[in-house]
């Protein structure tokens, strides 16, 4: 579970964006790029492919800074590329936490344990280190042997100095549903304080075309997955959202709850989808032609995507947006 | 249609790497423009008095004028160029999306997956990321 206060920020956040300013439209999570290299080249992965001269590009902290402000989200989850390569993560890092925001610093875990040391323990830093399964299937996930075994390491380390850890796992086409269910347990034995899940993004330019899920394919994966789930599991998710990756709710993707911020700009109009940038977060609100993306419009690019950053912001809204939702939530999480 | 002038062959049966578009129309230009946007590589952009070289990451055709925006090679800041001045693009830089399918991933046989593993891996080191 997560700490306490930073349920009351957020609550407390989408209680006032909603309510009190009457904004339709709200970010929840930056999704805060500050460069695409990696030290991995996984096959489900649509961020790495760019020439050289751009993979070595970085975000200043500066500009990192100036875009969490800009944005206003609570939360910042710090995706790439690898972002332990940058150079400047810890002072990044440390300038968020002095912000105040809960912060995600997403992670495959081969550097971890040796940069440690950059970090202070502190409620407002995660590490969501990336997690595809067990063993074989991990290191198959991310084309190299001996991966799996490296983030576990990282991960004892990470819990034993009193860091909050959580892991995130994308799950494939032949995901084999009890091999997940073993993979839950073992994390649960590392001591992290809660799991990711999503399934994965049909990337137009990853070079695993085959794996993706389509929608019904993802419910019934994960229906399989998580309609018995064992008493000890925790997750970073929210229950909404739980409920409808098994296709026991219905949403609208909200592009703008995870607006993505990289070296291009304000990616429109999400993380995932590259339709254009603009300078500012205020542009990147007013400018998006919204009706032209999610489930429900025509476009293609959106139609089998159930990706945790479109549908968590709005499993979110609706645990917020009525007495209903609130107490289906609440029933949810008491696993009623 | 924009002119496809192969200069030499692709590295993909549908990569756009090597191909050279010059236009006959203003929608020639704009085609061109969009798959210049979608290229995950270096492209060459002629213009009246001069050729840019570098990564075109922004296309903006409802903007006045319509413009694009291209991370030159070496270049700290993107430069900002109007659709109008562009005469021809070529996709000079390799297509860094091109020819990694999971199925051809899967179709190598277990020392070749194991070398391009290594490979990276050693890249990676070189570089200090790992």
């Amino acid at each position: 579970m997560v700490p306490l206060s930073q349920a009351w920020t957020v609550a407390s956040y989408v209680l006032t964006q909603k309510y009190l300013k009457g904004r339709k439209r709200y970010p929840l999570v930056l999704m805060l790029e500050p460069l695409f290299r990696c030290n991995l080249a996984c096959a489900g992965c649509g961020k790495i492919q760019y020439p050289d001269h751009v993979l070595n590009k970085r975000l200043t902290p500066q500009q990192c800074f100036d875009a969490v402000e800009e944005c206003g989200a609570p939360m910042v989850s710090i995706p790439g590329g690898e972002p332990l390569i940058h150079q400047e993560i810890d002072e990044i890092v440390a300038g968020l936490v002095e912000r105040k925001k809960y912060i995600y610093l997403c992670t495959n875990a081969l550097l971890l344990k040796r940069k440690l040391d950059l970090f202070k323990p502190s409620t407002y830093l995660t590490f969501s280190v990336h997690m595809d399964g067990l063993k074989q299937e991990h290191d198959t996930a991310v084309c190299r042997d001996g991966t799996f075994d490296i983030a576990v390491e990282a991960i004892k380390e990470a819990v034993k100095r009193g860091f909050r850890v959580t892991t995130n796992t994308t799950l494939f086409n032949g995901t084999n549903p009890e091999h997940v269910r073993e993979f839950f347990d073992e994390m649960m034995t590392l001591g992290v304080e809660g799991m990711m899940l999503s399934p994965g993004y049909t990337y137009e330019k990853a070079p695993d075309q085959q794996n993706f899920l389509h929608r019904d394919q993802t419910k019934a994966l994960f229906k399989q997955i998580l309609s018995n789930p064992k008493k000890n599991w925790r997750f970073n998710l929210s229950p909404l959202f739980l409920k409808f990756l098994q296709g026991d709710l219905d949403f609208e993707c909200t592009p703008w709850g995870s607006p993505a911020y990289n070296i291009f700009g304000w990616q429109k109009p999400c993380y995932l989808l590259q339709d254009g940038y603009v300078k500012t977060f205020k542009e990147y609100l007013e400018l998006t032609d919204w009706d032209h993306y999610g489930n429900k419009s025509d476009n293609p690019k959106c139609q089998d995507c159930m990706v945790h950053c479109g549908f968590e912001p709005s499993a979110v809204n609706a645990t917020f947006g009525s007495l209903s939702g609130f107490l289906q939530t609440a029933k949810a999480t008491m696993g009623a | 249609m924009p002119a496809d002038i192969k200069t030499h062959p692709s590295s993909g049966a549908t990569s756009l790497e090597g191909a050279v578009f010059t236009f006959q129309s203003e929608a020639d230009r704009v085609e061109a423009i969009d798959k210049a946007f979608d290229y995950r590589g270096d492209v060459t952009l002629t213009l009246r008095n001069e050729q840019v070289e570098g990564y075109m990451f922004n296309r903006d055709a409802r903007a006045t004028p319509p413009r694009v925006e291209v991370f030159a090679k070496g270049a700290a800041e993107p430069r900002v160029i109007p659709y109008a001045d562009i005469t021809a693009i070529a996709f000079t830089g390799k297509d860094t999306a091109d020819g990694k399918s999971w199925a051809a991933w899967v179709s190598k046989k277990e020392h070749e997956r194991q070398a391009e593993a290594d490979r990276i891996k050693a890249e990676a080191e070189a570089q200090g990321h790992l």
